[in-house]
């Protein structure tokens, strides 16, 4: 059985498509990465699994539950996510962070939060800045917190929208080589980003998206080497040249 | 002029008083902090309702802050204190203030200061980038576990400059209750001029009421400057 489904999946936003019968299915362990032009619903279509915007046709399925049916909170739970601006919170340390959901989500005690805090900053190199809070962080910094208190939270599924594009180029690096640890561990991930490099080395699928539909899904080698699509070769081979 | 009004014997006058205006210092402090307290009790739900809420509650708190911000301070303190029925309370030993009137100052200035900062306070909520209330959310919380550990930590430390200046304006509009005769330090040293032929101290004792004004707002400023500074948090740009 998959772990996520998109099933003919609408949405609209003041009359306009944003998503247009959207359908794909990821299995455990898949890394997906998504690419389209600005305003093609990459976004939206992230924020539609864990329900911060609500889909108005079709249905997505985690690990056979319809998401409208699960519990909100339950189901975000379930669902880390990692934003382009961090959304640290800037009143606590990297560890309070962490610490918050750990407690009051999933109600585990002080002492066992703060070990399993630290223990996921340390997963991202970052166990020398516990007490740091996020205004003494660099941006590669800050991003490592935002995963790490998305992972403390053990979801099943990841999602990253646009990770690394409000970072400085020379920090993108330390971002990437923490999604590629966590794609080689096999954690199932669904990433925005238009970073090809890592689309390559990493992804198991590629998706392009335009207008709010899938324009080709496929093996990244396979997009990049003989895309059916002349709108995948184009797109591809902008943000390709871009890198280079 | 100043050599000419100010004369050697009112400064003795003034000195000789000199209890008689801190028991009028001592009555401005405790309305200054019942009024904040009051400010406080009433503005920081306000504000919250105000930033959160809807409907006929969030109507009615909008209403009464337009009412209040809109009304004299002074017109304010005649209207409690000859409005509302409030029971002739006896007086505050030692300081010879009637409750009644310190009541109704109490509620006129706290509930002016409530409306103001109630603003300070929503102002504060709103300022708070969106992100941080999705990422609460995406981690698990509920909407009330998310403004209550990530929402509001931070707009209450945005709001402590505004509180700070609401600290200053309350003690300083303390002198108001004036109007109602209330014992507190301006009336205190109308009464110390108005004694027959104590008319050419007034200068001095207006001057001597002005500097402990200006030392009491002085010195509470500073201090909280340090509070702040002590448990500030390092806050940078939003990101």
């Amino acid at each position: 059985m998959s772990l996520l489904e998109f099933e003919h999946v609408e949405k609209t936003y003041e009359e306009e498509d944003v998503l247009r019968d959207v359908s794909f299915a990821m299995d455990r362990g898949d890394v997906e990465v998504i690419v389209g032009p600005s305003g093609a619903g990459k976004s939206t279509l992230l924020r539609c699994v864990n329900r911060l915007t609500e889909i108005d046709g079709g249905r997505i399925v985690l690990d056979g539950d319809p998401i409208h049916d699960l519990d909100v909170n339950d189901l975000r739970r379930r669902v880390g996510m990692v934003f382009q601006d961090f959304n640290l919170f800037s009143h606590r340390t990297a560890r309070g962070n962490i610490t918050l959901g750990l407690e009051e989500v999933l109600e585990l005690d002080h002492e066992t939060a703060v070990e399993r805090a630290d223990a996921h900053l340390d997963q991202v190199g970052l166990s020398d800045q516990v007490d740091s809070y996020p205004a003494e962080l660099s941006g590669g910094q800050k991003q490592r917190v935002g995963i790490a208190r998305a992972l403390a939270m053990e979801p099943e599924l990841m999602l990253f929208d646009e990770p690394t594009s409000a970072l400085d180029p020379e920090l993108v690096g330390e971002v990437l080589d923490v999604m590629a640890d966590l794609a080689a561990e096999g954690m199932t991930m669904l990433s925005v980003t238009h970073e090809m490099g890592f689309a390559r080395s990493a992804a198991d699928t590629l998706t392009v998206l335009e207008d709010g539909q899938i324009v080709e899904r496929g093996r990244p080698e396979q997009l990049f080497e003989t895309p059916e699509n002349d709108r995948t070769a184009e797109f591809l081979g902008r943000l390709t040249d871009l890198e280079q | 002029m100043f050599p000419i009004v100010l004369q050697t014997g009112d400064w003795a006058f003034v000195a000789a008083n000199w209890e008689w205006l801190v028991l009028g210092t001592a009555v401005t402090v405790l309305l200054t902090a019942s009024s904040l307290l009051v400010g406080l009790l009433a503005g920081f739900p306000a504000g919250a309702i105000e930033a959160y809420g809807s409907g006929r509650l969030r109507g009615a708190v909008d209403t009464a802050g337009v009412v209040l911000r809109g009304t004299p301070i002074v017109v304010l303190i005649v209207l409690f204190y000859y409005g509302l029925p409030i029971p002739s309370l006896g007086s505050i030993p030692l300081l010879d203030v009637r409750l009644s009137a310190f009541v109704a100052a109490t509620l006129a200035l706290g509930l002016r200061s409530g409306a103001y900062q109630s603003q300070v306070f929503r102002g504060a909520i709103q300022s708070i980038d969106d992100g941080q209330m999705e990422a609460a959310r995406s981690v698990g919380l509920t909407r009330i576990q998310a403004i209550r550990h990530v929402i509001l930590p931070q707009a209450i430390r945005r709001s402590i400059p505004g509180f700070q200046n609401e600290f200053t304006i309350v003690l300083k509009d303390t002198s108001v209750a004036f109007a109602i005769g209330l014992a507190e330090l301006l009336t205190r040293a109308e009464n110390l001029y108005l004694q027959p032929g104590r008319d050419s101290a007034m200068f001095e004792i207006i001057l001597a009421i002005s500097v402990i004004y200006f030392v009491l707002t002085f010195t509470t400023n500073r201090t909280l400057d340090y509070l702040g500074d002590v448990y500030a948090i390092p806050e940078g740009t939003e990101s």
